[in-house]
Parts: C-alpha cells; sequence; structure tokens
C-alpha cells in the first residue's frame, strides 16, 4: 500500500505498519476513555446532589403525564430539589430492571412498585423506612390503615409506603336488577354466599353450551388467584399466617370454600369451567382474544372489581347500561364477617439509592399531597390520612357529584376491614401456585383436597427456604 | 523430473512470512475474539459458577454444592414439565420448519416473474416483532371470530379452543413459530442455487423426472445446508420464549402446558429471585443443546452429502 506525500512523492506503508498504527491507536483511545470514565467517578457529586430519580413501572400515557406534573409541583415548593421523573415502558420487565440496577449499584433513588414491598425487603433489595417514618409530615405509621400498611411490613420493620390502594367490592349492574324485579339499593344486596349463588340464577341464561348472560362467574384463575384471600377470610379461613409466618393454603375452610365453588359451577354453569370461559370475557377487562367485557356488554350483573374501575368502566367504549352501584362482599357458610381486600401502588426506596432522605422527602409529598393530583385523574385511591377526600371526576361527571361521593366513601371504607394481603417474602411463588392450584380445581383435574395440599406444600418449602437464607 | 526441495535459507524466509501472517490474522480477529469471551465465555462460566450458590441477585452469592441441582431433578416438577414441553415443541417443530422452509425455498428459486417480490414477502415474518406477531395470532386463534377457526368451519370441522384447552395450547405455539420461515428460507435458497445446473440438466437428458431429481440430486446436495437450518433450528427451539410467555404467562396457562424452559428460567431468575436456581437450569439446558448438538453431527457423518464426496 502506498500513499502520496504533499510534494507528491509516494511512501510505502506495509500491513505491518499498518496494524501497528490500527493497533497502537486503539489503545490510546480505549486509555483515554478509561481516563475521561475514571474523571467522571471522581467528579464533584455536587451538581446531583438536589436530584432525584424516580420511576415507574410503566402506566398509560395520562398515568405519565400526571406524575410527571407532580414531580414538577414539588420542584417548585422544594426549588433545592429535582425530581428526575422516569415513566417506565414495560412494566413485566420491571422487575428485571430494577434488581439489575440495584445489582450494579445504581439504582433509582424511588419508584413506584406494582408487587409487595415484603419481598423485596426480606431480601435487603429495598431501605426500611421506620425511621424516616417517624419524622414525617404526611408518611407516618399512624397515617396509614393498619391492614394496608401491613403489606409493607415484615421483620418489625417498613419496607414501602402504600401511597394509593385500590379496595375491592362487588359491582352490579342496577337496571339488570331492576328488569327482574330485584331491588337494586346497596342495603337489598345479598349478605351471603348462599344469598348471592340464588340471586346469580335469575340471569343465567344458556344458549346450547353457550353462556349468554350470567350471574356472578367466578374469574378466570389469574385473576381469582390475587383476590383468594378475601374469599378465604369470607369462610373463616386464611391463605397466609404472616405472624407465624406459615402458610395455610389446605385448611379446612379453604377446602370448604372450593368445595363450595365447584358445588356453584356444578349447579349454574353446566359443571364445565372451560365452556363458560370459551363463552366470554366474564370480567371487567376484553379477554386476549379480543371479546369484549361482560360486565360493562350488560350480560353479566355482578362482578368483583376493584376502585379503579370507577375510570377503567368507562375505558373500552360506551357501557350498555348507565347505573351501576358497588355493595359489600357477602359472607361465605364457615365466616362471620364482611372483609375486603386491596391491590396498592407501594412507593419504596431501593437499597444502594444515593440521595435516600431526598427521595423519602418526595415519598412523603407523594403520600400526602401529589395523590391528590393523581386521584383527580386515574382513580386509584389514596389511603393517607392526611389526603383530603375527593370525588373522582369522571364518575362525578357521568354519575353526578353526589353519587361518585357516595362511591368513592364506600370503597374508602372497605379501608378499614381489609384482610391480610400482600404480605408473604414468596408473593409471586405463592400467587402462581394458587393460580395453578385453581385451573386445576375449577377445570376438575384435581380434588380441592389434593390440589390445595400439594399447594400448601410448595408454598411453605418455598416460605421456609428464603427465611432460612436470610438466618 | 526435478522436485523443488525447500532449502534451509528458504524455510527461513518463508517462517517468519507465515509467523507475520498468523499474527496479523490473530489481530484482525481480536475484536471478535474479544467480544466471545467477554459477552460468551464468560457469562457461560459466571453462570456455571452461580448454578452452585442460593443467589438472589441483590446479596452475594452463597456456595450451596448441588442444591440446587438436586432441587431441579428431584423437587421441582415445574422442571420436568417444562422439559417435556420443551422436546415436545423442539420434536414437532424443527421437521415442520425444515420441511415448509424447503417447500417454500424450491417454490421460490423457480425462474417465474415477480419472484424477488415473492422473497421479500416471505421474509417479512421475519422481521415483525416477536410480541406483535404473538398478540396478532392470539386474535387469530380466537375461538369464534378468529379467522384460523372460521377456516376450520368453513371445512366443516368443529375448531379446538386453542388458547384455553391444554392439548392444543403446544400446538398453536408451534403454529405460531412456524409464520417466520424467512432467514430458514434464504439459507435453503443460498444452498439451491449452488447446486450445478448442469447435473439436473444431465439428469434431466438421462429421463429423471422432477421427483427423482429432487430426491436424486438436489436433496442430497443439499444435506449440508439442511444440517446447518436442522442445528440453528434446534437450538433456537428449545430457547422459545415471547410466544410462551405472552400466551401463558409465567404459569404456562392452561394447566402448564405452555411452560417452556426459557420461561421457567426467567420465572426462577427474575420473579422468584433465585438466581442461582435459574443459573442451574440454564446449565443444563446448555448441557442438552450441545448434547443433541454433538449427535446430529455425528449422525451428520451418515446422511450429509459433501461436494466432493468429504464429509
Amino acid at each position: 500500500m502506498s500513499m502520496r506525500q504533499g510534494n507528491g512523492s509516494r511512501i510505502s506503508i506495509s500491513r505491518r505498519d499498518l496494524i501497528r498504527v490500527a493497533g497502537v491507536g486503539t489503545t490510546g483511545a480505549l486509555a483515554l476513555d478509561a481516563t475521561r470514565r475514571g474523571a467522571l467517578a471522581f467528579a464533584p457529586a455536587a451538581q446531583d446532589a438536589s436530584t432525584i430519580t424516580f420511576w415507574t413501572p410503566g402506566g398509560s400515557p395520562l398515568y405519565c403525564e400526571i406524575m410527571t406534573e407532580i414531580a414538577a409541583d414539588y420542584s417548585e415548593v422544594n426549588p433545592n430539589v429535582t425530581v428526575n421523573f422516569q415513566c417506565g415502558t414495560d412494566p413485566d420487565a420491571f422487575q428485571e430492571r430494577l434488581l439489575g440496577s440495584i445489582a450494579a449499584g445504581n439504582p433509582p433513588d424511588a419508584t413506584v412498585y406494582w408487587d409487595t414491598p415484603v419481598a423485596l425487603g426480606v431480601r435487603g433489595a429495598v431501605m426500611a423506612l421506620d425511621d424516616m417514618m417517624a419524622t414525617a409530615e404526611y408518611a407516618g405509621v399512624e397515617n396509614w390503615p393498619a391492614g394496608v400498611l401491613a403489606s409493607c411490613q415484615f421483620g418489625g420493620q417498613t419496607w414501602g409506603l402504600p401511597v394509593a390502594a385500590g379496595t375491592y367490592g362487588i359491582w352490579y349492574n342496577q337496571e339488570l336488577f331492576e328488569s327482574k324485579g330485584i331491588p337494586s339499593d346497596r342495603a337489598s344486596f345479598p349478605k351471603t354466599w348462599d344469598e348471592l349463588r340464588a340471586m346469580s340464577k335469575e340471569f343465567t341464561r344458556w344458549e346450547g353450551d353457550r353462556l349468554v348472560s350470567a350471574g356472578y362467574v367466578l374469574p378466570a384463575p389469574s385473576g381469582l388467584a390475587p383476590t383468594l384471600p378475601i374469599w378465604s377470610a369470607l369462610n373463616g379461613g386464611q391463605l397466609y399466617d404472616a405472624e407465624n409466618q406459615t402458610y395455610t393454603i389446605d385448611a379446612e375452610p379453604n377446602v370448604a370454600m372450593m368445595d363450595y365453588f365447584i358445588a356453584w359451577l356444578d349447579e349454574e354453569y353446566q359443571g364445565d369451567f372451560s365452556r363458560v370461559q370459551r363463552s366470554g370475557a366474564w370480567g371487567p377487562y376484553p379477554s386476549d382474544e379480543g371479546q369484549p367485557p361482560q360486565f360493562q356488554a350488560g350480560n353479566l350483573a355482578m362482578i368483583e372489581w376493584g376502585s379503579w374501575g370507577l375510570g377503567d368502566f368507562y375505558a373500552y367504549g360506551d357501557p350498555a347500561f348507565e347505573r351501576w352501584d358497588v355493595a359489600p362482599y357477602p359472607v361465605g357458610p364457615d365466616g362471620e364477617t364482611a372483609v375486603s381486600g386491596y391491590w396498592p401502588n407501594w412507593l419504596v426506596i431501593p437499597e444502594g439509592s444515593r440521595q435516600a432522605e431526598a427521595a423519602f422527602g418526595y415519598l412523603d409529598y407523594l403520600s400526602g399531597v401529589g395523590v391528590v393530583k393523581w386521584f383527580e385523574v386515574i382513580p386509584d385511591l389514596p389511603t393517607n390520612a392526611e389526603v383530603p377526600e375527593t370525588v373522582p371526576t369522571l364518575v362525578a361527571e357521568k354519575r353526578g357529584e353526589e353519587f361518585a361521593a357516595e362511591a368513592i366513601d364506600f370503597f374508602r371504607d372497605q379501608l378499614d376491614v381489609v384482610t391480610p394481603m400482600w404480605d408473604s417474602p414468596v408473593q409471586s411463588f405463592a400467587l402462581d401456585q394458587l393460580t395453578l392450584a385453581l385451573e386445576r380445581i375449577l377445570t376438575k383435574q384435581g380434588a380441592p383436597q389434593e390440589v390445595l395440599a400439594e399447594t400448601q406444600q410448595a408454598c411453605q418449602a418455598e416460605l421456609e427456604s428464603v427465611l432460612s437464607s436470610q438466618g | 523430473m526435478a522436485i523443488a526441495i525447500p532449502t534451509r535459507q528458504a524455510r527461513t524466509r518463508t517462517m517468519p512470512r507465515l509467523d507475520r501472517e498468523a499474527r496479523a490474522g490473530l489481530l484482525f480477529i481480536l475484536p471478535w475474539l474479544v467480544f466471545l469471551v467477554v459477552f460468551t465465555t464468560y457469562p457461560v462460566i459466571g453462570t456455571f459458577t452461580l448454578s452452585f450458590t442460593d443467589y438472589s441477585v441483590i446479596e452475594a452469592p452463597e456456595w450451596i454444592g448441588l442444591d440446587n441441582y438436586q432441587r431441579m431433578f428431584f423437587q421441582d416438577s415445574s422442571f420436568w414439565t417444562a422439559v417435556e414441553n420443551s422436546a415436545f415443541y423442539a420434536a414437532v417443530s424443527v421437521p415442520l420448519r425444515l420441511v415448509l422452509a424447503l417447500l417454500l425455498a424450491l417454490v421460490l428459486n423457480l425462474g417465474v416473474r415477480g419472484i424477488s417480490v415473492y422473497r421479500v414477502i416471505f421474509y417479512l415474518p421475519a422481521l415483525v416483532p416477536p410480541v406483535a406477531a404473538t398478540i396478532v395470532f392470539m386474535l387469530m386463534f380466537n375461538l369464534d371470530t378468529g379467522p384460523i377457526n372460521v377456516g376450520l368451519r368453513a371445512l366443516g370441522l368443529s375448531p379446538p379452543d386453542w388458547l384455553r384447552d391444554p392439548v392444543w395450547a403446544k400446538p398453536a405455539l408451534i403454529i405460531l413459530g412456524l409464520w417466520p420461515l424467512g432467514i430458514e428460507v434464504l439459507v435453503f435458497l443460498a444452498g439451491l442455487k449452488e447446486i450445478p445446473q448442469d447435473l439436473l440438466d444431465a439428469a434431466a437428458v438421462d429421463g429423471a423426472g422432477r421427483w427423482r431429481r429432487l430426491v436424486g440430486i438436489t436433496i442430497p446436495l443439499l444435506t449440508p445446508v439442511i444440517l446447518f437450518n436442522l442445528v440453528i433450528g434446534v437450538i433456537y427451539s428449545f430457547q422459545v420464549f415471547t410466544p410462551a410467555l405472552i400466551i401463558g404467562d409465567t404459569t404456562g396457562e392452561p394447566l402448564e402446558s405452555t411452560l417452556m424452559y426459557m420461561v421457567l428460567i426467567y420465572r426462577n431468575a427474575f420473579r422468584y429471585f433465585s438466581m442461582g436456581y435459574a443459573a442451574a437450569q440454564a446449565m443444563i439446558l446448555f448441557a442438552a443443546v450441545a448434547v443433541l448438538t454433538l449427535l446430529i453431527f455425528r449422525s451428520a457423518r451418515v446422511w450429509v452429502h459433501y461436494e466432493g464426496g468429504e464429509r
């Protein structure tokens, strides 16, 4: 190879020379880059001291927009703190992202978390917040409903804040009730499982092997598993005893509960759960195959749903009816009192956060102030006692202020009767095991006693394994 | 006849030149070697080491010896379910993919007008993101309105509930996996182009029909390419993840029928915080695929024909 010099003469460059030059150049570039990175690592942190990073696992564009506004509002009242908000784009992959960032020593300073902080706390992935809560303006222990805060507590420490917790109730189509001559006021709603089951038959209609309308349909296993603690408690049972760190999945009330569900299935739904599922989307959301939600379509009289339905009810086109209401869960044959459940948005501070105190300041603000703006747009029920009671605007527009206030008051009242949930260090494992157990039981692939016993064994073994590895 | 015997001087002049060329070659492949070591070899060794630990990602790994392997083989029923599902998927989907890809390649190899457009069309599915493809196929598998079942009803058949019936969920995954055949088709096409036309013409002149030419000339000469697609197909079939996760979630709904091995590894690593156990499962997958690949290469001595008679 040859090159022409400025004076027109040529010089020869051998392959060896070329490789030498390339090698030296590459080495030099790598060395310079390493120096630059090293310099940055030792750069004064003053420029980052007032910036905290806050993540969410995901969220609708509206959710991300409102979170961005809340972050900006906080910076206005706290000019020395800038919240660098990052709205996640893939909730399913959030766990990987969060764990990876913690392991790499580069976690966000705080984050919304859509699963129990207990599982993170017991593994040392998040910081205990008790000391910071003691001096907080809004996020003190006394300002959270005990039953909901329990979802963040393990080993005598608090690992997160349940900033918003949708509570559950039984939604029902008042117009459908009235068309059957059934009183549609909340006070007349069934108080026991037997009453619910008897009323459900009034609405159930088959055309051949296709279910075209129904009263109350058990959710699909993946939807029922998260709320199974509620149904267990309604029947006088419990799935997980956090105080004694013991699973009680195959306890007698739970076996009785599943036997009851099977009997109901046999009596009203031709004993074929798969046939029911094939007939339509018997939940509040469209199915994976695009079937519309039967409750909003006016074909399902009653449904188990959370307070976030105050927004989602209107999210899939115009519902086929206007008037609906919500009622407490009925009590099972072996139960005594009505309970409810909840599903929070949790706030946590990952281990390794560089601005933990500043981040907690933001979480405190979010718990007492920011959540108000959040709730105005997305009806995730604020749980903090310091939050002024407001009504969800969408329901107020659709049904009037008075009804909206009544509905949200109902869900707020449920916070006082929630059953323990989301408090296991092996929550995800147990949820998967329960989903599989429900599949097997409801499709009659196994008897309730036997299936629940296997699930109990698996969950307890996993729990003991995790607890023993933590010492 | 004079035979040139290299003198000592000639050999001395030749060897430094060979050394220089060898060094130059090494330097040129150095970036790839670094990439291989950093992003393949090191992670494999790291995974092997982690498989003997209790590791949650958050805390430091704790050595537990063979506990993870013992748990996997003797205590975890989901492991065997996933192995069975993945083996079924591989056993059915790999031969199907090979046959369909070959048929498509043979068709595309015809010299009809617009064939380049058809090649693009058949390759396009390989470019569609797997999440989008899976969601579309889930709609296509809809019991009532999905075009697949509409077609089956039109033929007088009783269509299955693809995604809710544990018997049909795996076939649904396999059908989904058959859609992006573009890469295998292109590889087969390249192989078909290498077959000397003279051989085919000579066979035609000798009276061999299309089928005889296909079976006697084309396929034997294509066996190296078939071997390549077979090995790649086996490796990728055991790594099916995205469609299985979207259709069956981490529980492998319905009834663990779509619980594939990679989904099992993923849920142990990131959902159950058991990275050490997941690493052990990954090592078993690595070993199984390596053994299968070796067996395929061993068998290739019998059925793969290279040009020039070498194997």
